[in-house]
């Protein structure tokens, strides 16, 4: 299509020429006729017509191609020059490239995390509704399907108010053997109504209204794509069959479309099935179910005018709660669009801070080019002259110019785009591990948009002031001879100075947030965690739950598990926990209300069961009592051990803690007879939740005492348990055998995921670690930047004032007096550079204020020795430009002349 | 540079009257660019010089805007020419740009001979 149109265009071009060719001949044939001979007649002809190849330029003009053949044109000669010097052309290319590069690997992980929409239509109208009551430490629970009931027949600020829960522990889908983890949710019928999406294949849930009764809806399930594809290989007769979950039968309603899931930070392969309501729900108790509402706004209406009626309806709500604790805890409602929950603020926050320094070093990476283009501008004055002497329009110089700059920004981007997809991959366990989505690697619309911007931008701002400059330069002095060294120079250095300053001083606050992030990274590694990490493999087991109403799993399951593993060569220990420090797997919280009579205060704890040997393998250390020992069975007393923060927040004592030890905690079995478990020792604190985050209260209660009649038997045993295992064989040894451990003694076990203990503490460190790994090769590419731009400005100073040094020379300089003058040269612009650099660096710390552990924003150390490491870097950037100044020879400077 | 500026000039301040002089030829039948600018040339008595720089852009675009249509043919003494004629949109062109020149002929000269309005 193109080339057609271009060749049509040769075409038109060349029946130009024989029109005007025409034109002179019949003018030329009058002239004779009136009796003028041959020779003079066409010239008069040719008088006549006036410049026949400007006629023809703005006749072409009036085609409206001629822009066209000139930017083929520019983009050639553009080509030409970029071979003709490779070196420079490198030059730019990599420096632009660096900085877009680092810039479009920022934006792909912002635009997936941040911008990305939620898989569902008109997605701010989706809220999350819970209750709770605000205050101090408030706490939002889910709603009471009567509460909700009541909402929905007398709000009118929502389209549709649905509800869901998640099914309780793991469920696994499909066949007996060979099943699959899912995440299984139950859902209100006007679930899939109130996300406005239906299912790609079959007729969906039934849309009957909730009821008490037992009905034939209850046993249908809807898969998500992934299930359906993954599980029965994307089946298109799937819909009617029947599929088991958790040993139970359900039919198949339905399949829902590619990309959509829920919840949005799902991983695995899904199902939903209806919920069911009973007796419990009749009630308004402590112990009725609470359900987690989403629900969607009626177009128009604001979120905080639905918060506002909500409320005022809760508070007639309430009144029909006859328990006073369970009635405060409903008395307000709390509303957050959907959307909110995606990322957090401190990660989004940081991503954000992340995307500026890449910005930063994308601005750096310009200057410099600027710079380079800038120097280069200079080494081309002559041609530049020549060409505005032939007569190119000042506009027809920078254009051309600037199509260079769009050519090297150009090949920058392409080579950018795979800097940075190689840079998502190399941190892709990171960014895994820290964001709820997993970040493609290859480009999509949204980024390839945004690298699109960032290449023209790139080259207007890289290109456009050289272009600017060039064009505006007088010719005169240009063509002659040794113009290079005219006085247009001085302004040009000082503009260059400038650049190279202003580098220098953004170059110094990504340094400077970088070091603050390496000491805070290096605080993190000493705080002391309150227990050992070396030499620890840590499985999380995939326990199916389901089984666990069946058996004792203590009994029959944990403990011969560990006998077996503890035999095993080369193991020194293992034990169980429900979730292993820093594990991030399971969270249990338990609150215990206090009274006036009891003396206590109410305590939110962390809740975990372990087994006995746990101790020894995590080396946890005893402030007073004991831990628990193979004497603590299910047929001996409940014991509970506690943790120093849980002691200091029960103990009536502040000044003596132990005297919380004796003390009945909470009932382990079920009934009256039962007993409470007695504390019987206090931990030292040690870091639960995350390395920067101290310790927060903890109860610990036994395996063993923890048995199938208990009320926590299938919240502490069924949903969630790490093995933690001691042992000095390489974990290459070591992994194979104890999954084989686990597959003897549970099948689904043996898929569970196997890390190590150190790997959970890094992992733990979390985005301080990946801020700190991206803003070392940010800032390292500044530095790098800055020191090019520095020594390149100094190098063009040096080869542009050989002549003047010769003369210093001749006229007794000494060697050491011209290195001074470069020294000085280069200090001026690095000492101004780092003065500028430490106020914006002073300013823009703030912003990762919140990132950082054990170290101030504005830490001086931090700021002097980042300030030294540039000063270090100028002056080996300085050196050898100025070592060369000294060794010129004055005969032959001169002799130059 | 600046002689381009000038022909520039040139076509803006006969724009209109250009494509209307260029038309009005051609109603009498096709014509090449030559015997166009020597038309209006002599039918002015030889006060409108036509530039070539303005003529064949001129007829250039109105071709490009339908008003004429070109083809080759060879002239009387067996020169190859590229012949222009009007089109149907072009007499319609031709129509509205009389009516218009008209119209501001005789607001011109009722403004420049006032005492002829009594």
């Amino acid at each position: 299509m193109r080339f057609s149109k271009l060749f049509r265009a040769d075409d038109k071009k060349s029946e130009l020429d024989e029109e005007i060719t025409a034109h002179l001949a019949m003018a030329a044939a009058e002239k004779r006729d009136r009796g003028a001979d041959a020779e003079t007649a066409e010239q008069e002809a040719r008088r006549e017509f006036g410049n026949a190849a400007l006629v023809k330029d703005v006749t072409r003009e009036s085609w409206g191609w001629l822009w066209l053949e000139r930017l083929l044109q520019d983009l050639r000669y553009a080509a030409r020059q970029m071979r003709r010097s490779p070196g420079f052309a490198a030059a730019v290319v990599g420096t632009l490239a660096l900085g877009i590069g680092a810039a479009t690997a920022m934006f792909t992980v912002v635009d997936r995390v941040l911008l990305r929409p939620l898989p569902y239509p008109h997605p701010s109208q989706l809220v999350d509704v819970s209750e709770g009551e605000p205050g101090g430490n408030a706490f939002w629970y889910g709603v009471p399907y009567l509460d909700l009931a009541a909402w929905r027949s007398q709000s009118k600020s929502f389209a549709q108010i649905a509800y869901y829960t998640f099914s309780t522990g793991r469920s696994f889908l499909g066949g007996t053997t060979a099943s699959t983890e899912i995440s299984f949710v139950h859902v209100s019928s006007n679930f899939f109504q109130a996300l406005a999406v239906g299912p790609q294949l079959g007729p969906g849930l039934p849309r009957a209204p909730e009821s008490f009764a037992k009905s034939a809806a209850a046993n249908t399930i809807v898969l998500s794509d992934t299930a359906w594809r993954t599980i029965f290989a994307a089946d298109r007769n799937i819909v009617g069959k029947s599929v088991e979950v958790n040993d139970q039968p359900y039919t198949v309603a339905g399949v829902m479309p590619r990309g959509f899931n829920f919840p949005y930070d799902s991983h695995a392969p899904e199902a939903w099935s209806p919920l069911l309501l009973s007796q419990k729900d009749q009630v308004r108790k402590s112990d009725s179910s609470m359900y987690s509402v989403i629900a969607r706004l009626r177009p128009g209406v604001k979120l905080a005018s639905a918060l506002a009626e909500l409320n005022i309806l809760q508070k007639r709500i309430v009144q029909n709660y006859t328990d006073p604790d369970a009635r405060s805890f409903a008395s307000h409602v709390q509303m957050a669009p959907y959307s909110a929950g995606l990322v957090e603020q401190s990660t989004a926050r940081a991503l954000y801070a992340l995307l500026s320094a890449a910005l930063l070093l994308w601005l750096i990476a310009c200057v410099n080019a600027t710079n380079l283009l800038l120097a280069r501008a200079m080494a081309r004055q002559r041609e530049t002259a020549m060409r505005s002497a032939l007569g190119a329009s000042r506009w027809r110089v920078t254009q051309q110019l600037i199509v260079e700059g769009f050519l090297l920004s150009g090949t920058a981007a392409l080579i950018g785009a795979g800097m940075g997809s190689a840079l998502i991959l190399l941190f892709h366990h990171a960014l895994k591990s820290h964001l709820p989505f997993d970040v493609p690697v290859l480009l999509n619309l949204p980024v390839l948009a945004g690298l699109i911007v960032l290449t023209l931008v790139s080259a207007v701002l890289a290109a456009a002031w050289p272009a600017w400059i060039a064009s505006h330069a007088p010719i005169e002095p240009g063509l002659r001879q040794g113009g290079q060294q005219s006085g247009t120079s001085r302004a040009h250095h000082r503009l260059r100075g400038g650049l190279v300053i202003a580098e220098i001083a953004m170059s110094l606050t990504l340094l400077a947030a970088c070091g603050l992030l390496l000491r805070t990274i290096y605080a993190l590694r000493h705080v002391p965690l309150g227990f050992r990490t070396d030499h620890i493999i840590v499985a999380n087991l995939q326990i199916p739950t389901y089984r666990f109403t069946r058996i004792n799993a203590d009994s029959d399951l944990y403990e011969p598990l560990l006998e077996r593993i503890q035999h095993m060569p080369g193991i020194d220990g293992a034990g169980l926990m429900t979730e292993v420090p820093l594990g991030h797997t399971f969270r249990m919280t338990l609150s215990l209300y206090g009274d006036a009579k009891s003396g206590h205060s109410t305590v939110q704890s962390n809740f975990k069961a372990v087994s006995p040997n746990l101790q020894s393998v995590f080396g946890f250390h005893m402030l007073a009592g004991r831990y628990f020992n193979a004497q603590d069975t299910a047929s001996s007393d409940p014991v509970v051990v506690v943790n120093q923060a849980f002691a200091r927040a029960y103990a009536p004592d502040q000044q003596n803690l132990s005297k919380v030890l004796g003390m009945q905690l909470i009932k382990l079995g079920k009934g009256k007879e039962s007993k409470s478990g007695t504390i019987i020792g206090i931990l030292d604190d040690f870091r639960q939740a995350s390395v920067s985050q101290a310790a927060t209260p903890e109860i610990e209660v036994n395996l063993p005492q923890i048995t199938p009649t208990s009320g926590f038997y299938t919240v502490l045993e069924g949903i969630a348990m790490d093995l933690a295992v001691r042992t000095q064989r390489p974990l290459s040894v070591a992994i194979p055998e104890i999954r084989a451990a686990l597959r003897q003694a549970s099948p689904e076990l043996a898929n569970s995921n196997m890390t190590t203990m150190d790997q959970i503490v890094e992992d733990s460190y979390g985005s301080q670690m990946l801020a700190a790994r991206l803003l070392e090769i940010f800032a390292g590419c500044a530095l790098l930047l800055c020191v090019a731009g520095l020594y390149g400005l100094l190098a063009y100073v040096v080869s542009q004032r050989t002549r003047e040094m010769g003369v210093r020379f001749a006229l007794g300089a000494q060697r050491e007096d011209v290195i001074w003058l470069i020294l000085r040269h280069a200090g001026t612009l690095v000492i101004t550079g780092v003065a500028l650099g430490l106020v914006l660096a002073f300013v823009s710390t703030r912003f990762i204020r919140s990132y950082l552990y054990g170290v101030s924003a504005h830490d001086a150390w931090t700021l002097a020795a980042v300030a030294l490491v540039l000063l270090a870097s100028g002056a080996v950037a300085a050196y050898l430009p100025a070592r060369r100044a000294a060794q010129v020879n004055p005969v032959e400077a001169l002799r130059a002349e | 540079m600046a002689q381009r500026e000038d022909y520039r000039n040139k076509i803006e301040l006969l724009q209109g009257t250009l494509d209307l002089l260029i038309l009005e030829t051609l109603r009498w039948g096709a014509q090449h660019g030559y015997a166009i600018s020597q038309a209006i040339r002599a039918r002015s008595g030889e006060i409108l010089q036509v530039e070539t720089g303005s003529l064949y852009p001129a007829l250039h675009r109105m071709e490009r805007q339908k008003w004429i249509a070109s083809e080759w043919r060879t002239t009387d003494q067996n020169q190859r020419a590229k012949f222009y004629k009007l089109t149907k949109e072009g007499r319609k062109q031709l129509a509205l740009g009389r009516t218009k020149w008209e119209a501001m002929v005789g607001a011109i000269g009722g403004v420049l001979n006032p005492q002829m309005e009594n």
